[in-house]
């Protein structure tokens, strides 16, 4: 069976405006060769700091950017060097849900439309039927349909955000920082509803997210990036029991913990060794 | 040390109390944005302040330094030791002697508490030459820019930013967002505060910056035996950092403590809530996690009587009326007709 996603070698590098007249700008390299597949079912975390690249990765998955150099296979198919009048099958196939809803939701259009737009885009039947479907799947009240973006709370604006990417009925859902945004108690339950509805609807889970608890809860495996390469990649528990790389134990490390405070830990258990 | 010079400063109230906030209460157009918060301070304390967003937290650090707007009415008293007035009530002109020398505030997002168009040299020295210049009008020294100078890189050193000469000179676009909120907690410890005021320091910041940044406001505050409140949604970044706790809900105190006890036997509905949703180190992985049901009301939706009844599994008729706080002092104790731990208790 193919993986539902393979990256192979990519990389990405990107030219810093230039600042002289008689020179190019720098050139920054994004992503320094990036390999992994994700099978098939399976709930993926992707964990690094900001400008680790993995935002990058997230977009030439989408074939919403293009790699320097490398392919990207989504279900067997190749996504690199493609029109985008040919990537109809990954638009069906695999759908995005960013960190901000109030920046990916258009705020001139009532929920309706919203979640509408993918199936419009893709000629698909039934949409009326489908979006009281989707509204009822994330937990929203139908009359929802007729409102408008900011008329919701910052946690059902995410809810609103699952339900247009899970309209065209994909296979894989990338997720980019989803809870990242919201309260702790609105938190838990968009990562319930994220977890019910990968579970239920058989989905592959892409989930990026600098929180590593997150990661933790949610995924299976994680690949752990810092500065445009994956450091290290193993099962959940591989890593968060026995990370391998230093920059992994450095960032378990620094990340503060309920229970390690309670016992005892202040700020300054949280840096590694030296700085 | 000027750490030292500043304790000496003429409180002579014999107490190590810094800041005494009593009976809070702030208005704003028709909302009721704060009701009857009251809490204490002592020297070397680092208090935190917990709750989702909208529940008051930053207006309560606003009120703390007299930045809410003009048309904010305002009740209950603020006291802050080496000042001689309450400084709810007090005039502009007062305030902004206070601000920066008495108590400093650090902000979440440092590209905004910093001016763009200033080197950040100019801005931490700035800090220091407008308390300088006023007490050399009261007869102390004048103050040399040589000496500001030193002063400057001396404090940019503190907070741990590499060659602080040269940063000095740097302009805030030219900093990392750990370097440039390190630029603003050394611009809040400039004048030795008696409190400081943390309002999410870290929240925009990377994990490891972040435990780099926690651990310079901790040591900072140390040297100079100050008072802290530290303004967080971040659980346990609280518990990491403070030794007491004000649980926030509704524009109200819910419940206080110290951390271990607050965090281990929760006793408020809310604070049970907010801690089993966040705990993700115990829950199942990939299991469902317990939630609070709905979400923070916007300001004014809050219910009269218990704030949190609207969301609480356990409310009934009785939550109508506003539960009596439960326990020694405003400091200790919560307020919630049915308390979690009754059970075990019994």
């Amino acid at each position: 069976m193919t993986a539902a996603i393979s990256v192979r070698d990519v990389r990405r590098s990107y030219h810093r405006p230039r600042t002289s007249l008689r020179q190019k700008g720098p050139v920054v390299e994004a992503l320094k060769g990036v390999s992994f597949d994700v099978e098939r079912g399976e709930r993926f975390g992707i964990v690094g700091e900001s400008g680790c690249g993995k935002s990058t990765l997230m977009r030439l998955i989408a074939a919403l950017d293009r790699p320097t150099s490398g392919e990207i296979f989504v279900e067997g198919m190749e996504v690199t060097g493609r029109r985008e009048t040919d990537l109809g099958f990954l638009r069906s196939s695999l759908q995005l849900v960013f960190q901000d809803p109030m920046g990916s939701l258009d705020p001139r259009m009532r929920v309706r439309d919203i979640i509408a737009e993918p199936l419009v885009a893709q000629r698909l039947p039934r949409q009326a039927e489908r979006v009281a479907e989707l509204l009822d799947a994330v937990g929203l009240p139908a009359e929802a349909a007729d409102r408008f973006p900011h008329q919701f709370s910052g946690g059902q604006r995410q809810r609103i955000s699952i339900a247009r990417a899970l309209a065209p009925s994909p296979s894989i859902l990338l997720a980019d920082e989803p809870v990242s945004a919201l309260d702790v108690s609105v938190r838990a339950q968009v990562l319930n509803l994220i977890i019910d509805l990968v579970g239920d609807l058989g989905l592959t889970l892409v989930f990026v997210s600098h929180d590593l608890s997150v990661v933790r809860h949610v995924c299976d495996r994680v690949a752990v990036m810092s500065d445009g390469e994956i450091v290290e990649t193993g099962t959940t528990e591989q890593i968060f029991d026995d990370p391998q790389h230093p920059y992994t134990q450095r960032l378990l490390r620094a990340a503060p913990s309920m229970r390690r405070a309670l016992e005892g830990a202040g700020a300054s258990d949280l840096l590694g060794d030296g700085r | 040390m000027s750490a030292l010079a500043a304790q000496e400063s003429p409180t002579a109230s014999g107490t190590s109390r810094v800041l005494d906030v009593q009976g809070l209460d702030v208005r704003l157009g028709r909302f009721h944005l704060l009701h009857d918060v009251s809490f204490t301070i002592d020297r070397g304390e680092r208090v935190g302040l917990i709750g989702e967003s909208g529940s008051g937290k930053s207006l309560t650090s606003l009120a703390l330094l007299g930045l809410l707007p003009e048309d904010a009415r305002i009740g209950g008293s603020v006291r802050l030791a080496g000042v001689g007035y309450d400084l709810v009530g007090a005039r502009e002109r007062d305030l902004a002697q206070v601000r920066g020398r008495d108590v400093a505030m650090v902000f979440q997002e440092p590209m905004t508490a910093l001016n763009p168009t200033m080197r950040v040299g100019d801005q931490v020295a700035e800090a220091i030459t407008i308390h300088a210049g006023r007490s050399s009008r009261d007869g102390g020294a004048r103050t040399d820019r040589a000496a500001v100078r030193t002063r400057t890189v001396e404090l940019l050193d503190q907070v741990g930013l590499p060659n602080p000469a040269d940063c000095a000179r740097a302009y805030p676009h030219q900093l990392s967002g750990g370097q440039r909120q390190r630029v603003v907690l050394a611009i809040a410890l400039a004048n030795d505060p008696a409190l400081l005021v943390c309002d999410e320091p870290t929240t925009a910041l990377d994990v490891t910056v972040q435990a780099r940044v926690l651990d310079l406001i901790v040591r900072g505050v140390a040297a100079r035996d100050a008072a802290m409140l530290f303004i967080t949604h971040d659980l346990s970044v609280v518990a990491t950092v403070c030794e007491r706790v004000l649980v926030m809900y509704g524009g109200r105190v819910v419940e206080a403590g110290p951390v271990e006890e607050v965090f281990r036997r929760p006793r408020h509905r809310y604070t049970q809530g907010l801690l089993a949703a966040s705990d993700l180190d115990t829950a199942e992985p990939g299991g469902r996690l317990p939630t609070i049901r709905g979400s923070v009301p916007p300001a004014g939706a809050f219910p009269d009587g218990c704030v949190f009844r609207s969301r609480c599994d356990y409310a009934t008729s009785e939550c109508a009326v506003l539960p009596p706080w439960t326990g020694t002092d405003p400091g200790h104790g919560f307020a919630c007709i049915h308390p979690a731990g009754e059970e075990a208790a019994r």
